[in-house]
């Protein structure tokens, strides 16, 4: 062994015979982003939103929120009713998901989205899963139904709207593989 | 009156022609500035992509997808085109414009002096062509250590030292590795180098294989391809001595490492591989500007594009030396062998084995 760690000569052979071999057949572990896209887990991670009929405005998901990304907002219905309804920061949230956890009333709509673009910083504030303006205006607010559609057909802003959904497969030769599930 | 006239323009034209064409053919067209352009756009691309694929990756590929990117270079081009050029406050203004400039010339120069031809001996003198060839492609980096100094920035000055520590390092097994394929040749002329060749039928890497492995490695070096990539290094030094150049100057300093890759491969397949062979032009033939000088030309430029193809690959494999290793790589190994292949050359050339 250690003869062969001192052997130079030996050593640039191996690499350049390495190279050489992936430069034949290329195996790429890079997923080719827009055109192909990963087919999610039932349990991943996305963008969520709060629908506002369940939240009882308890505050716990503000303080549960590890880089506070939820700020709780003090807005008045039509009725004239005071209420607290989280606000989301998209630049801050790490989607840990503890806010969805702690939620007593499970007000949390959760989806799988997690590639949406953002044209400018302001849309990054959310409440009830749409971009916050001020002043809110109570009425216009999306409800269960608006909130589960808009995560559900893919915001027209996807990038990966439309690609190929592929599968990372782990393979024993080559590492990741990515395979198309309609193919066999 | 209109006969005279008429036989004067068509000999003036033959001699137009004949005369002036084929230098302006040879420094414009092949291997000259076309060709160098074109090459560069083909190189940079291949680069990137063989060492994306190389490492698991895509590599270049929005522009003209179905191409693989391939114009991505001229995307590239562009880019650096319309970019502000800015000068530091506290640079050598006169120095800091006029490097670039003149190491693109000195870059250029020394394609003029490979003949890529027989036919070359006609349009230029031949006689000396290595002679001048050596000093030109080792005088380059001297104005990579000007550019430096310019910027006034640290990183391009450590760049710039370190360029300069390579560079007496590497210089003396170049001229050790071409003067043993001179002795072998027992001429100057790079035409007779090839004539030399392909009389033997044997190439110059079967003769004296280790001055062209040593050609390989200063080529390697000078034209900072991995593992020497040292004074660019781009994660210790940012850029080097381009550090604070923008705009078609940092396009400059971007592509000329190419260029002398260019010049470089040229000479490496003209000395080692044969230049034209398996061409052989007859004498009729090598005075006619297409079997002397196009056909042969095309059979050196393909050599020379394996070459450069090996060399960019290299950046797929390769991490980084540190300067003190390739340096004493350049003092050590690199002399030793130097001074081989010069004994290899004088013993063949003495026992009368070749
Ligand atoms: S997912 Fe985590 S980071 Fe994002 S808002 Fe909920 S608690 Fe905060
Ligand atoms: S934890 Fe649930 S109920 Fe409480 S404020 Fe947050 S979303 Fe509303």
């Amino acid at each position: 062994m250690t003869g062969r760690k001192n052997n130079r000569i030996r050593g640039h052979v191996d690499a350049l015979a390495t190279g050489f071999k992936y430069l034949a057949e290329p195996n790429r572990m890079t997923l080719n982003y827009p055109d192909e896209s990963m087919n999610l887990k039932d349990n991943y991670r996305g963008f969520f939103a709060v629908k506002d009929k369940t939240c009882i405005g308890c505050s716990l998901c503000e303080i549960v929120c590890p880089p506070k990304a939820i700020s709780m907002l003090d807005l008045t219905d039509a009725g004239g009713k005071k209420k607290k309804r989280p606000m989301i920061d998209w630049g801050l949230c790490i989607f840990c998901y503890f806010c969805v956890d702690i939620c007593p009333t499970d007000a949390f709509q959760t989806s799988q989205v997690h590639d949406k673009a953002f044209y400018s910083e302001t849309e990054y504030q959310t409440v009830h899963g749409e971009p916050m303006q001020y002043p809110y205006d109570y009425s216009k607010r999306p409800d269960y139904k608006e909130i589960y559609e808009s995560f559900h057909d893919v915001a027209p802003d996807d990038p990966s709207a439309g690609s190929k959904k592929v599968v990372p497969k782990f393979d024993k030769k080559r590492g990741i593989k990515y395979e198309h599930p309609g193919q066999p | 009156m209109i006969q005279i006239l008429s036989l004067l323009v068509s000999v003036s034209l033959l001699s137009f022609i004949e005369y002036i064409l084929p230098p302006i053919l040879y420094i414009i067209v092949f291997p000259g500035l076309i060709v160098v352009l074109l090459m560069l756009f083909f190189m940079i691309w291949l680069e990137r992509k063989v060492a994306a694929k190389t490492q698991l990756r895509f590599g270049p590929l929005y522009v003209s997808k179905r191409f693989g990117g391939v114009i991505q270079t001229v995307a590239d081009l562009i880019r650096f085109s319309f970019q502000e050029f800015i000068i530091p406050a506290g640079a050598d203004v006169f120095a800091y414009i006029q490097a670039p400039g003149l190491l693109m010339a000195f870059g250029l120069l020394p394609l003029i002096f490979i003949p890529v031809g027989p036919y070359y001996a006609n349009i230029f003198p031949a006689n000396y062509s290595l002679l001048i060839v050596i000093p030109l492609i080792i005088i380059t980096p001297i104005y990579v250590i000007l550019l430096g100094w310019a910027s006034d920035n640290k990183f391009s000055f450590v760049g710039s030292i370190r360029e300069a520590f390579l560079v007496i390092s590497y210089e003396i097994p170049l001229i050790l590795s071409i003067l043993s394929m001179i002795l072998l040749y027992g001429s100057v002329n790079a035409i007779n180098g090839v004539s030399f060749q392909i009389g033997r039928g044997i190439p110059g890497i079967v003769l004296n294989p280790i001055a062209a492995f040593l050609f390989l490695v200063v080529m390697i070096r000078t034209t900072g391809r991995f593992p020497f990539e040292i004074s660019e290094a781009e994660s210790e030094v940012v850029m080097g001595p381009y550090t604070e150049y923008s705009a078609l100057f940092f396009g400059i300093g971007m592509s000329l490492p190419y260029i002398e890759l260019y010049s470089f491969s040229l000479l490496f397949s003209v000395l080692f591989l044969g230049g034209w062979w398996p061409i052989v032009p007859s004498a009729a033939a090598a005075s006619g500007v297409v079997g002397g000088l196009l056909l042969p030309g095309l059979v050196v430029f393909i050599k020379a594009l394996i070459v450069m193809a090996f060399l960019v690959f290299l950046r797929a494999v390769y991490p980084r030396y540190r300067i003190d290793q390739a340096i004493t790589v350049g003092w050590d190994q690199a002399l030793y062998l130097g001074f081989a292949a010069v004994a290899l050359s004088i013993a063949l050339v003495w026992s009368g084995l070749v």
